[in-house]
């Protein structure tokens, strides 16, 4: 084993310049910034769903979409600043109070305007689109949220990792709601929530094999 | 080592006349200043800071570390963790920010980290007692086997030189280099004498199974 003051000789022959971190929630920001980038694009390439003016004077929804995306902005911050060492956890609670709002808006929707999936209720086309709108959504969002917290790796990964798949499940559900026409309600509550379970999920399994991935070096040198 | 005369408080004194700071004792503020300018200074790429910072946190962490661990090569491997993770996480430091918590969240994480991998393998294995171990020298395991002491008689059949690599190599365990040392046989003359040992025992094991 190499000992002590001969490591810390090496580390400090080791010390190029780094650049300091951005305030975290500057950080967030840009990390949303990207997000409306995507969400334009997408809009762009294939169109906003042709009722949204007129869903948008619908109580129910406009609270249900502005409380996903508040979600997921909420979420973003959370991510970021508990993947810095000196930073409380209990800032994972941020985005909790919004979280509810969105669930319970979406679980309440589904419980008193149910409506039956009828044989076209939905058909094979949107639920594809749909599929094609999660993946564009959710990949650049997952991937650039991975790399920007590759530093909480070796502090708080599980933590970091959930509040990172929240916000991109959170902006990802808003994404799918304003693209597409799922009025049966229990596909909002399947998609919603599947969202967030899915990459809660993905995040869970294949958080620690990712950071490891993106982690800086000379971490897992020793393990 | 000059390690422990940093335990007693700083070595720069930069805001020796602050008295604000009621809860905290000066010298702690002090030297939590004097860490940030130092953590600051290693972020630009400033060699000797670094060095310095990292001498100067090693016995504080290592007095952390004694918190946690018993074992003394315990403590200095969560130490040279907690240094691991501090270089390779130094972007995230913020200069703004006062500089003992940033350090030890990272240093309470590490040392959580042994200590849970350490409960997993406790779990899984079991340490040796000394019933367990085992003697090279002959007299120690006189009668453990039935074979034992034939085997042991084929072997003082073999020629000396055999019979010496083959004690050196097989029944000690020693390496080639160390057997030579021992020996002042050459590497090559071990390792054909042993060849030679082992094929001369199996004849005579053969011979002996054959009636």
């Amino acid at each position: 084993m190499i000992k002590t003051p001969d490591l810390i000789a090496s580390l400090a022959a080791n010390a190029t310049p780094v650049r300091r971190l951005r305030p975290p929630v500057m950080r967030a920001a840009c990390w949303l910034l990207l997000a409306a980038v995507v969400l334009t694009l997408l809009a762009v390439n294939q169109g906003i769903r042709p009722d949204l003016v007129q869903r948008l004077q619908e109580p129910a929804f406009v609270v249900s979409m502005s409380a996903a995306a508040l979600t997921g902005a909420l979420a973003a911050i959370a991510a970021f600043l508990v993947s810095l060492p000196d930073r409380s956890r209990m800032w994972l609670l941020l985005p909790m109070p919004v979280l509810i709002v969105w669930l319970s808006n979406v679980g309440y929707q589904c419980l008193t305007q149910w409506v039956a999936i009828g044989p076209d209720g939905m058909s094979l086309g949107e639920a594809t689109r749909c599929f094609a709108t999660l993946v564009l959504t959710s990949l650049p969002l997952s991937l650039a949220m991975l790399v920007m917290l590759r530093y909480a790796a070796p502090l708080r990964p599980i933590a970091a990792t959930f509040m990172g798949s929240l916000a991109v499940a959170a902006i990802t559900a808003t994404a799918l709601s304003l693209f597409h026409v799922i009025d049966a309600t229990v596909m909002i509550l399947m998609w919603n929530f599947g969202t967030a379970v899915l990459f809660v999920g993905l995040a869970g399994v294949f958080g620690r094999k990712m950071f490891r991935w993106v982690a800086p070096r000379t971490l897992y040198a020793r393990d | 080592m000059t390690h422990d005369s940093h335990d007693h408080g700083p070595s720069l004194r930069l805001v020796g006349k602050d008295d604000r700071s009621g809860a905290h004792p000066t010298s702690q503020v002090a030297r939590d200043v004097d860490w940030s300018i130092l953590m600051a200074r290693a972020q630009e790429g400033d060699r000797a800071a670094y060095h310095r910072l990292l001498q100067e946190i090693t016995p504080y962490l290592r007095s952390l570390a004694a918190r946690r661990h018993r074992d003394r090569g315990d403590v200095e491997d969560s130490v040279q963790d907690v240094l691991l993770t501090v270089h390779s996480i130094r972007q995230t430091y913020d200069p703004a920010r006062p500089f003992a918590p940033w350090l030890v969240a990272i240093a309470n994480r590490r040392f959580i980290d042994r200590l849970r991998r350490q409960g997993r393998t406790r779990d899984r294995e079991i340490p040796l007692t000394a019933e367990h171990e085992t003697f090279c020298e002959s007299a120690a395991n006189l009668g453990e086997r039935p074979g034992e002491r034939e085997l042991e008689g084929m072997v003082s059949n073999l020629p000396p030189a055999q019979q010496n690599a083959l004690r050196l190599l097989k029944l000690k365990e020693l390496s080639l280099k160390e057997a030579a040392a021992v020996s002042g046989m050459s590497i090559t003359s071990l390792k054909v004498n042993t060849h030679r040992a082992l094929k001369n025992l199996r004849k005579m094991l053969l011979n002996r199974s054959e009636p």
